[in-house]
């Protein structure tokens, strides 16, 4: 079915004059967001961006009752034919798509006011292929097997957030239940951050590329889970940040990471992970003591040379390096157990830090809060780091490896928190980039407009 | 010949020490009369504790094999894992040394867990499954921790001094015996004052008597925990302690027989058994070091993290040779402070009823298997504390 739709009969080749249509990736997901958002914001429409949604919302909840019972029509009917029937996965499909229009304009993602079918067109959109036959087993355990990534989407986006609704699992307790669903959706990771990102578009009329990319992210694993979830496909949602793709940042990254992982992994050390890190837990406290200390004369040195001194950037540099090897080993994202000096070219996860350079007094000066936004980011992508190891610790024992999609999502937290890190501990004046960059291909420039005729 | 001197001073040098670590307070050439067990308790509870006690017994003797086989395999194999980590020696070191331990805690793991079960069966202690699973991973993670500081100190001191490493490395680990002593009482969960004007005062009675300085007594609560009667002193100097578990201070358990196990405690302080404790164990760690280090040459030395499975293997077989030695030592050390708590309290009678209660509350088997004894028993057996209380009474009968 899927040769023949994307396929032309091998009998008949295309005229010479006629263009190839290319056939799909077979690796590619059936469920992928395109992102053709431009950055630009209407400062009005965000100024009032959350009374603006309620419309959407109170659509989402009469749309997720109804998607409800339909789930459980198409369960039937997907374990009896072996296939989600067409007019259903349509429903499902537009479902999905509205849910992520709606989030992706609720977190400042996209800008346009959504429609309320849940049409393709959007500029955080959603493209879902046809229905495919699927494994019956998977059918019959599909929410049990689904719950490691309803995790994981719920430590990025929310319980029943982006891309879904997953709010129905809660419509049998009532009420209350709907109400909590939308209460975890709220408390979410990137409830906060669209907080930060609600500021930064009011001030610029413009997203952050890389904020939009992490929410773009989100809602793609989003719509991945639910749409696993609700049977529009068998295959199982992909952690790996490769897709959708996006922006590579404007200036050059002084923090910058390196992975030369294989994901092999020791299942006798994947065992005993968490106990063998404690005495790394007891350096990196007595080290951070000295940090600690070492921030503190680091911040007067800088404010008052306009950069950092070479013997303390080594040291905090050696300390970031450090933690990095750590996280990266206790949260499964390298096998081999670290030094404990933070060398580098030592570990197959690790960043790179530029030497000292010149930074900005003022940014100095005001360093402990202009960093608190990047530490809430941090922290909402190492939640999704501790939800990735957690179950990467199951497949690290059956498996003895660690699946790409947790390796290159745990290593983008890592990055971040040690640009973060960085940042803080004045070694470098640029912001973190919030995007993962290093892990998707670069988004293709937008069209050149047409030139307009000579005579006009 | 110069190796044959070295080796003869040390070996007199040792014994010399051993010699003044053993004097005590017991009359030399102390009698003890010959009791039969049928005569001190029913057929019934010597029955008990003889079925409880085989169960504990052959489950300590299959964890031993295990515990042996599996540290022999991990010798073997162990330094295959030197490519899980990007360390250097003395990091690597800690990796190999804190697998092989776990590998011994995962092994034991199913022993561990039918010794609880039968306990659990017997009342003899109130902890769940997946409480001692729980309680045992924490352990396990203590254990880690202790053996990276034991890997920092000899992979450390191996960079430095190569081979001769067990000669600074034995005296930094007595250090450390010390250092855990000293600081052990605070270690200790749920301590409480106690708050038992009879016990106390006597035990301030006893305190003067033996020329001690004021010893908190505290009491451990361990219920919920297990059934088990107990107690413990602890400490060194300024941290020395008597901590009471909180199964002692109830019913069957009379005051008087509370008495004696507060002088028995007190008893070990006044005796200094604490510091002959790290005494002892300087005596055993040092040539313990020596031997590690010969034995691990062969795989480069302790300065290669290689040889650490190679020593973990042999530190365990040192450990079970010199078990039954130490058991010596500490039933010694355990006699001796029964026979200063019989001085204090002038009180054979009460302290045969303790003794006594031990049989019924723990299942201990007054008089176990020679085998069992020598491997097992730390402390004189039942049947010989009791003997020791009447050979005390009847000397004192008999007048000096």
């Amino acid at each position: 079915m899927q040769r023949m739709v994307f396929e032309p009969p091998p009998s008949e080749p295309p005229a010479p004059w006629e263009p190839v249509e290319q056939p799909p990736d077979p690796n590619r997901h059936p469920i992928r967001v395109v992102v053709t958002d431009d950055l630009e914001r209407s400062r009005l429409t965000v100024f009032f961006r959350l009374i603006l949604s309620i419309p959407l919302w109170i659509w989402l909840v009469i749309w997720s009752i109804g998607v409800f019972f339909v789930a459980i029509v198409n369960w039937f009917l997907t374990l009896i034919k072996g296939r989600s029937p067409l007019p259903l996965h349509d429903f499902f499909a537009s479902y999905i798509r509205f849910t992520t229009h709606l989030h992706a304009y609720f977190f400042f993602a996209a800008d346009p006011y959504p429609g309320f079918a849940g049409k393709p067109g959007y500029p955080v959109d959603v493209e879902v292929d046809p229905p495919v036959p699927q494994s019956r087993w998977k059918t019959l355990f599909r929410i049990f097997l689904a719950f490691p990534a309803i995790v994981i989407a719920a430590a990025l986006v929310g319980a029943p957030g982006g891309g879904g609704g997953g709010n129905t699992n809660y419509q049998d307790q009532g009420t209350s239940g709907t109400d909590y669903a939308y209460a975890a959706s709220f408390a979410s990771g990137f409830f906060l951050l669209s907080i930060l990102a609600w500021f930064a578009c009011l001030a610029r009329a413009r997203m952050p590329n890389g904020m939009r990319d992490l929410f773009a992210f989100g809602l793609r694993y989003g719509a991945q889970t639910w749409g696993y979830v609700f049977l529009l496909t068998d295959r199982y949602p992909d952690t790996d940040p490769a897709e959708p793709a996006a922006d590579v940042p404007a200036e050059p990254r002084p923090v910058r990471i390196n992975v030369e992982d294989d994901l092999r992994r020791s299942r006798l050390t994947v065992f005993f992970r968490f106990l063998l890190f404690l005495v790394h837990l007891v350096w990196l406290v007595l080290w951070g003591i000295a940090v600690f200390f070492a921030l503190i004369a680091n911040w007067f040195a800088t404010l008052a040379m306009g950069r950092s001194p070479r013997a303390l950037h080594r040291f905090i540099a050696a300390y970031v390096q450090y933690t990095v090897h750590v996280y990266a080993y206790v949260f499964l994202i390298a096998n081999p157990f670290p030094g404990f000096v933070g060398a580098p070219g030592t570990y197959p996860i690790e960043v790179e830090i530029d030497g000292p350079e010149r930074q900005h007094r003022g940014k100095t000066l005001a360093r402990l809060f202009l960093a608190i936004p990047a530490f809430l980011i941090s922290g909402t992508l190492n939640g999704v780091l501790f939800f990735v190891a957690f179950f990467g610790w199951f497949v690290g024992l059956f498996l003895g490896r660690m699946p790409l999609g947790f390796r290159n999502v745990g290593a983008w937290a890592l990055r971040y928190g040690a640009e973060t890190n960085a940042y803080f501990l004045l070694l470098t004046d640029v912001y973190p980039y919030s995007g993962p960059w290093e892990f998707a291909p670069p988004r293709p420039a937008p069209p050149e407009p047409e030139p307009e005729p000579a005579f006009a | 010949m110069l190796i044959g001197v070295a080796l003869a001073a040390a070996v007199a040098g040792w014994l010399v020490a051993a010699y003044f670590l053993w004097q005590g307070v017991i009359p030399d050439g102390l009698r003890l009369p010959d009791v039969k067990e049928t005569s001190l308790f029913p057929t019934s509870t010597l029955s008990e504790a003889e079925t409880y006690e085989r169960f504990v017994r052959w489950d300590f003797v299959v964890v031993q094999l295990v515990v042996l086989a599996v540290v022999a395999v991990y010798a073997r194999i162990g330094p295959k894992f030197v490519r899980e980590s990007a360390a250097g020696p003395i990091g690597t070191g800690m990796l190999l040394a804190m697998l092989g331990l776990g590998l011994v805690w995962l092994l034991q793991l199913p022993f561990g867990l039918a010794e609880l079960w039968w306990q659990r069966r017997h009342d003899v202690t109130d902890a769940s499954y997946g409480e001692w699973i729980v309680s045992g991973w924490f352990g396990l993670g203590g254990e880690f921790l202790f053996i990276c500081l034991a890997m920092l100190i000899v992979v450390g001191l191996a960079q430095v001094v190569g081979d001769w490493w067990w000669l600074p490395g034995s005296f930094a680990f007595v250090g450390l015996a010390l250092l855990f002593t000293f600081v052990f009482p605070y270690l200790i969960p749920g301590q409480k004052s106690l708050h038992r004007p009879a016990l106390a005062a006597a035990a301030s009675s006893y305190e003067q008597q033996l020329g001690l300085d004021d010893i908190p007594i505290k009491v451990q609560d361990v219920s919920g925990e297990t059934t088990l009667p107990n107690a413990e002193a602890v400490g060194l100097g300024p941290t020395r302690r008597v901590v009471l578990w909180s199964t002692i201070l109830r019913p069957p358990f009379t005051l008087d027989e509370q008495k004696v196990v507060v002088a028995h405690e007190l008893g070990h302080h006044a005796r200094k058994h604490l510091w002959k404790s790290v005494g002892w164990y300087a005596l055993f760690a040092i040539p313990g070091a020596f031997v590690i280090s010969r034995v691990t040459r062969r795989r480069g030395g302790m300065r290669n993290p290689e040889a650490v499975p190679l020593g973990l293997l042999t530190l365990i077989v040192l450990s079970i040779l010199a078990t039954p030695l130490l058991n010596v030592i500490t039933r010694h050390m355990e006699a001796e402070a029964d026979w200063v708590a019989l001085t204090l309290t002038q009180d054979p009678r009460d302290a045969e009823g303790l003794f006594k209660q031990f049989t019924y509350a723990a299942h201990a088997d007054p008089s176990p298997p020679t085998w069992s004894y020598v491997l097992m028993e730390t402390h004189p057996t039942g049947l010989q504390r009791i003997e020791m209380a009447r050979a005390w009474q009847a000397r004192e009968e008999a007048g000096p």
